[in-house]
């Protein structure tokens, strides 16, 4: 079964479209036109591609905190090459990655099909499961502390009481991840349920009532009918979620401070590290950083492309 | 239900009380610190620490205004994790606070990148008045760069009743009874063995900036960071692999919780106030924080730190600097040199239960509004700090030597690397960071 088909712009007579020309705009319009970009412009150049352009500089320069930088050329990437903790960092970024993102997604799919059916207190639930969104990540990374204590936290209070004996949370790298995922899912699942219960609204009911009229059960029904209804929701979830992945930084620099080791070091919290932390390396620091800039923007570029194809096809 | 229980109750309020210091994170995500130059007449100052600091900080403000007539003080406390991005930002742009308080390891930095007013001839008096060591950590080039006004340091301490449960009935109580390090050693697998489940026999103080209290066990296996002038590394020496495996030992023989390393994220004060640790080293500062959460929950006492070749503690503590670009120079140097007077030192100190750096103020016994008990051990441990170990913690790049020993102490304490692969980690960067100083002519 197909998604529903929207009416393009070409579809419509239009005399003037339809000779292959758009209209000439006239030059009071343009200039209206511009006015009115003009405020968000200013913002965009100021606030990102100046400072963008300046992190490439800086990036092949020896910049310290305070004094020009000096020229060194190509030294930062070849340092960045040979750099153990940066491709561990990396790898990190990867692993958080693909951890979140189909969780994410996922798991918001499926609240928000169980929150779109009449349930008793289905309001209270929806806020419960949207509260982590609200909520400062900071907060949120200190109730994970809270949690994952190996001396003190929670959970391994109630490990104990069971009998099962603590779990080395934050000492054991595999499982420090763990507790990271967990509580980046915590915060990030409302969001997808909340975005998914939206798109729900639109899901045509007399298709749904062919196909149940038909014999397809509620799983075939969410497979052949929401699922490919909810494309468009769920590219834009998936591509949100992946820079967001790529762009974690408080719930790591709160929970773990990147360790045990660099078990939990994430590109954003290393980048920080060599610009802002002791090392003060801001030509380094603005190394890593673009090279997060350069591998968010080829993933996001082969997602839009991937999207593209499918609604081609 | 009884994974609630009061310890973990009080670990959990430790663990938010951290919130604040944290919340400096939100300025690395949301915004940058801001800062503010001074005018001729308003002097921009900012500082941070305890809410017991930040209220007697603003007493003395308002008593230099009371002595310079139509001088305003503008005072401005942040978070400690927030200060050094505000000060960064604010000389890079030429916004800095006119004054700003700042630790002696982070002093080097700006003192060697020129960024400091040379107050000299206005701490004269005070100059007269401070040893080697404490004038040392303020110098760079020969000339001052800021007025030294406090140290604080670590000892032991220690509960009385959970160590005579564990049938350790003396405690050294003068400083050449300080325990050795074997002595230490016994104590600690005593107390392990007696220890509840969930509970450890210490803790040490090295988490985050604080790694270089690691040197404390260096300094006393009489090791050093540099050789003696400064220019390499020293650290792969008999002396530093002693201590890197006296103290991986504390994580492999379950002495210290694994969760107290260098990069933890939390520190190790909120496992003792919650009952869960026998001793810690701990630095004075703690001492008002340890009165108002242990309250008389239980009985702590205090020790001098444990000895191996020679007694060593840490050189901590603040200095006040002054912006080169403040704006009326005299006026910032002149509130420098009012705070470093006796009289403001002493009420600083009394108030915040920190150690002066005034010779003078030393040798009497001060009026510490809690804890005053427990403070001579401190005064005493700060007697062992040596001007070469201060020579070894102000150098302009020992904040990356700082964060240096954070990450590579980890990868032996809880990584399983080897002693020998830390130590020449170690000594590679301490080493690439002599080299810059060298280089930028920093020393």
């Amino acid at each position: 079964m197909s998604a529903p088909t929207v009416e393009r712009p070409a579809d419509r007579d239009v005399s003037s479209e339809a000779r292959g020309r758009a209209p000439a705009p006239s030059r009071g319009g343009s200039l209206t036109a511009y006015a009115m970009v003009a405020p968000n412009l200013l913002l965009i150049v100021v606030f990102l591609l100046v400072p963008l352009v300046w992190a490439l500089v800086m990036s092949f320069q020896a910049k310290r905190s305070f004094g020009p930088g000096r020229w060194t050329g190509l030294d930062n990437l070849t340092r960045l090459v040979g750099d153990d903790v940066f491709w561990r960092a990396l790898l990190n970024t990867g692993i958080f990655t693909v951890a979140t993102v189909p969780l994410s997604v996922g798991l918001g799919l499926a609240l928000a099909l169980l929150m779109d059916r009449a349930l008793p207190g289905r309001g209270v639930f929806r806020t419960i499961v949207y509260l982590p969104i609200a909520v400062s990540t900071l907060v949120t990374s200190l109730v994970g502390l809270l949690l994952f204590d190996e001396t003190v936290g929670i959970v391994n209070g109630l490990l104990r009481d069971a009998g099962i004996g603590p779990v080395s949370w934050q000492t054991d790298g595999r499982l420090a991840m763990v507790t990271v995922v967990l509580m980046t899912l915590w915060t990030r699942v409302g969001f997808g349920m909340l975005v998914y219960l939206a798109a729900l609204q639109d899901v045509d009911g007399e298709v749904m009532e062919a196909a149940e009229v038909d014999g397809a059960g509620p799983l075939a029904r969410v497979r052949h009918i929401v699922v490919p209804w909810l494309r468009p929701t769920t590219f834009f979830l998936v591509v949100i979620n992946l820079i967001w992945s790529f762009q974690v930084f408080d719930v790591v620099y709160v929970m773990t401070n990147g360790g045990p080791g660099y078990d939990t070091t994430m590109l954003v919290t290393y980048a920080y590290d060599e610009g802002f932390g002791a090392a003060r390396n801001f030509g380094y620091g603005a190394t890593v950083g673009l090279v997060l800039f350069v591998l968010t923007l080829a993933v996001t570029l082969v997602q839009v492309r991937l999207n593209r194809k499918v609604e081609e096809s | 239900m009884p994974f609630l229980n009061r310890r973990s109750l009080l670990a959990g309020g430790g663990l938010v009380a951290a919130a604040p210091a944290l919340s400096g994170c939100a300025g690395l995500t949301q915004r940058v610190s801001a800062t503010t130059a001074g005018r001729r007449d308003l002097l921009s100052v900012q500082v941070y620490g305890t809410d017991v600091e930040a209220k007697i900080y603003d007493e003395l403000a308002r008593r230099f205004e009371q002595t310079r007539r139509g001088v305003t003080v503008d005072l401005v406390s942040v978070p400690f994790s927030e200060a050094s991005v505000g000060i960064d930002t604010g000389l890079a742009s030429g916004t800095a606070p006119d004054v700003f308080r700042v630790d002696y390891p982070t002093m080097g930095v700006y003192a060697s990148a020129d960024q400091l007013l040379d107050v000299g001839d206005a701490l004269d008096d005070l100059s007269g008045d401070l040893s080697e060591a404490f004038l040392g950590a303020v110098s760079h080039d020969d000339r001052v760069y800021g007025m030294p006004q406090h140290v604080d340091t670590s000892a032991l301490v220690y509960r009385p009743d959970v160590l005579r449960d564990a049938g350790i009935t003396a405690v050294p109580d003068r400083p050449e009874d300080a325990w050795s390090w074997d002595e230490l050693a016994d104590v600690a697998d005593r107390l392990t063995d007696a220890a509840p489940d969930g509970s450890s026999a210490f803790g040490v103080n090295w988490q985050a900036l604080g790694a270089f209290r690691w040197l404390n066990f260096l300094f006393q296996a009489g090791g050093h960071v540099y050789s003696d002038d400064l220019t390499r590394a020293d650290l792969d020496s008999p002396e530093g692999r002693r201590a890197l495996e006296f103290t991986a030992s504390f994580f492999e023989r379950g002495w210290v919780p694994g969760s107290t390393s260098t990069k933890a994220a939390t520190y190790p004060d909120a496992l003792f106030t919650s009952g869960t640790l026998a001793m810690l080293y701990a630095g004075n500062f703690l001492l008002p924080a340890f009165a108002e959460t242990i309250k008389d929950r239980f009985e702590y006492a205090v020790t001098y730190l444990p000895r191996d070749r020679r007694r060593a503690s840490e050189l901590g503590g603040n200095a006040l600097v002054a912006s080169r670009t403040a704006t009326n120079p005299d006026l910032a140097a002149e509130f420098l040199a009012f705070m470093g007077e006796a009289d403001q030192m002493q009420a600083f100190c009394e108030a915040a239960v920190l150690l002066p750096t005034r010779t003078s103020l030393l040798d009497q016994q001060l009026d510490f509004a809690v804890a005053a008990d427990l403070m001579p051990v401190y005064a005493d441990q700060v007697t062992t700090i040596e001007d070469r170990d201060v020579a070894d913690v102000t150098t302009a790049t020992f904040a990356e030597v700082n964060l240096a020993l954070a990450n590579e102490l980890e990868q032996c304490f809880l990584g399983g690397r080897s002693v020998e692969d830390t130590l020449a980690a170690l000594d590679e960067q301490v080493s690439e960071s002599a080299a810059l100083n060298v280089e930028d002519g920093a020393r």
